[in-house]
């Protein structure tokens, strides 16, 4: 039962953590909350399947057009449901348009895709029972999607750039920088990190479009736990979030262990409503 | 004798009426227009299978009955429409066909859903009305004299799944799993009490979200409770194939016994290997089964040999079919026989039947009872055994 609860927990909580950071990242570059973020997870495994198994191409070229449609997917958000909005992002109306977004996408997936779940293709065939690859793909995704964007936000200059608009956009413009093509640039990859957590946990998840719905609600607790803005904190936030999901489904079991999630979440938002890892914003006057 | 002219008037007027009534024949374009069924169909959206397929059915059946020609000189007028598992949808529709399409009868909708909310709105205006929908609270002769069942009900469903796991596989402990949806989680109550009631130990119960990823704890747990059998109550076929791949990588071999969604195509896709689809038993019906010869009850069999080549049934289910051309069938005969196509004669008609041979069933109404469907057709197939729309019975029946 313990290795279960880990080897699922955690492979669930890995995509959940990278939803987290797919929300984290948009709401860097723009201060909006875009609920598009478990859409461009669940894409993640449905154009897997569509490239890799339906259309028959190798996985390396099934992975890249997957992350190139998804950040396609990303700009677009862009440019539809937050940039006309950006102006009165007091009024919260990146509620309703990120979230119109995401019904179109979703049923323009149910549509043209499926309903029902379809297979994800077996990536690289490798373990079985709880070693399978379907547990630790998502983990090993989070720990390379995390590394790669420690990476990029340290050690590269577009990665500073991302860091400084998110940190002051107004003084970032102020030097010069690009402030509307960093946005995209960031929603673009926010994208790309949404549909790797769906590609690497499609063998888990299935590509199915009810994951869409799914992972907007289960990405956006770590979110609220770790802190808003906090990848590390989506992270632990988001991996616990698993594990406690599956130990819930096996010590109460079936909406119960839904029941358990939302009461923890309720009850540690109370205790900390600036989530673990957030701190109240604070400006230098 | 000096007649009033007031009374004069009142007779003739009278006597006019007596022979319009009594001698006049009816008007001819009553005789010769054609019978307008209404067909409330989600030919579209995510319930769309099974429209699709009873629709093959009732277009051959129209077309059949027309190049033949018609019921009494009259053709047979299907009017579609699409409404796309949507109950606004088939709400609109419903009323559409009520008050200016004229229709003669409705054939639909094929989800409870929908019917749910249009069968009331049939019942005020007395409108025939068949549909092959599951929920019990449908059919009610005080309520919906109008409506008629051509389907099992979810009772009826679940006296076969019952009737297979307790005198069949004569299983003791019974574990049941619902999703938690509303079929999903009624049909599980439901079928918990109807078990405990015929003495059954129900070890396990449990409604699980469908999008779960992982059913390991679920079916530990029923493991772990001593279960026999698994019950499964679910749309989602999803759900069902990560039920059997849980159940093949624990190597428990317990069978499955529940609603048909565990047949569908789209599971063979998602089990991992082939055979973890062995020992698992759906509903289905007798007329659509082969037998241990692999060969289906002659009057389906002559209906599958008459629609070859003109209906395709390899990505369809042959009770669909079916059952479409027996609405169409039911139509057609209340027309022929009491000569007219008024909603009255038609339901007088219908509640008269006594095993009126459909290609699906044999179908018997009265006034008291809607619920057409033979019970004792309703039996249990094996899940991997589809072929052409129709599967092989499970193991234990008789043929």
């Amino acid at each position: 039962m313990i290795g279960s609860i880990l080897a699922s927990g955690l492979a669930v909580g890995a995509v959940y953590a990278l939803i987290g950071v797919t929300y984290n990242t948009m709401f860097s570059a723009s201060r909006v909350i875009s609920f598009t973020a478990g859409m461009l997870g669940m894409l993640g495994g449905v154009f897997g399947s569509l490239f890799i198994l339906r259309l028959g191409l190798p996985v390396p070229v099934g992975f890249v057009l997957t992350m190139g449609c998804c950040a396609l997917v990303g700009v677009i958000t862009e440019f539809v449901a937050v940039r006309p909005v950006l102006k009165s992002l007091d009024q919260h109306l990146y509620v309703l348009s990120t979230l119109a977004l995401s019904l179109m996408i979703q049923q323009l997936v149910a549509t043209e895709w499926s309903t029902e779940p379809q297979r994800f293709p077996r990536l690289f065939d490798i373990g079985s029972g709880l070693l399978d690859e379907k547990f630790w793909l998502p983990i090993v995704a989070c720990a390379v999607g995390m590394g790669a964007l420690d990476l990029l936000y340290r050690h590269t200059l577009v990665g500073k750039a991302f860091l400084a608009i998110a940190e002051d956009n107004f003084a970032a413009r102020a030097l010069g920088l690009p402030e509307r093509n960093l946005r995209i640039a960031s929603y673009a990859l926010a994208a790309i990190i949404g549909a790797f957590a769906g590609f690497a946990g499609g063998e888990l998840l299935l590509a199915f479009v009810a994951n869409g719905a799914l992972l907007n609600f289960y990405g956006f607790v770590p979110v609220a736990l770790g802190g808003l803005g906090s990848n590390r904190g989506a992270v632990v936030a988001g991996l616990a979030l698993g594990i406690y999901q599956q130990a819930a489904n096996f010590v109460v079991g079936g909406i119960f262990a839904s029941v358990a999630v939302f009461a923890i979440f309720i009850i540690l938002l109370l205790a900390a409503p600036q989530g673990l890892f957030g701190a109240p914003a604070v400006r230098r006057v | 004798m000096a007649v009033p002219r007031r009374q004069f008037i009142a007779s003739g007027a009278a006597a006019v009426t007596a022979a319009a009534t009594l001698s006049f024949p009816r008007p001819a374009v009553a005789q010769s227009e054609p019978i307008r069924i209404g067909w409330l169909a989600a030919m579209t959206g995510a319930s769309s299978a099974p429209a699709i397929g009873f629709d093959r059915g009732v277009q051959y059946a129209a077309s059949m009955i027309n190049a033949a020609g018609g019921v009494k000189g009259r053709k047979i007028e299907v009017l579609t429409r699409d409404t796309q598992g949507d109950p606004t949808k088939a709400v609109n529709a419903t009323q559409e066909m009520i008050s200016q399409l004229k229709v003669h009868a409705i054939w639909g909708p094929t989800n409870s859903g929908e019917s749910l909310a249009v069968t009331p709105i049939m019942a005020r205006s007395n409108m025939p009305n068949i549909h092959p929908c599951v929920v019990t609270s449908l059919i009610d002769t005080k309520k919906y004299p109008n409506a008629f069942r051509t389907a099992p009900s979810l009772g009826q469903w679940d006296a076969a799944v019952r009737g297979y796991c307790l005198n069949i596989l004569k299983t003791k402990k019974i574990a049941v799993i619902g999703d938690t949806t509303g079929f999903g989680a009624t049909a599980a109550n439901f079928s918990v009490d109807a078990f405990k009631k015929d003495g059954a130990d129900v070890v396990y119960a449990a409604n699980i979200d469908y999008n779960q990823p992982d059913m390991t704890p679920d079916m530990v747990r029923a493991r772990d409770a001593g279960a026999q059998v698994i019950v499964v109550w679910s749309t989602s076929t999803g759900m069902d194939a990560r039920l059997f791949n849980t159940r093949g990588a624990m190597k428990w071999d317990v069978p499955f016994v529940g609603h048909s969604s565990m047949s569908s195509g789209d599971v063979a896709n998602l089990i991992d290997k082939r055979e973890y689809w062995n020992k698992v038993y759906v509903i289905g019906y007798r007329s659509c089964s082969f037998d241990a010869a692999g060969k289906l009850p002659p009057r389906s069999q002559q209906f599958v040999d008459s629609i070859k080549g003109k209906v395709t049934l390899s990505d369809n289910l042959l009770w669909w079919v079916a059952g479409g051309v027996d609405a169409v069938n039911l139509v057609a005969k209340a027309v022929e026989i009491t000569g007219s196509s008024a909603s009255a004669d038609i339901i007088k008609y219908w509640n008269s039947l006594n095993k009126f041979p459909g290609y699906f069933g044999d179908y018997t109404f009265s006034p008291d009872q809607h619920n057409g469907y033979p019970t004792d057709d309703v039996v249990m197939s094996e899940a991997s055994s589809a072929k052409d729309g129709a599967f092989s019975l499970a193991p234990g029946y008789k043929a």
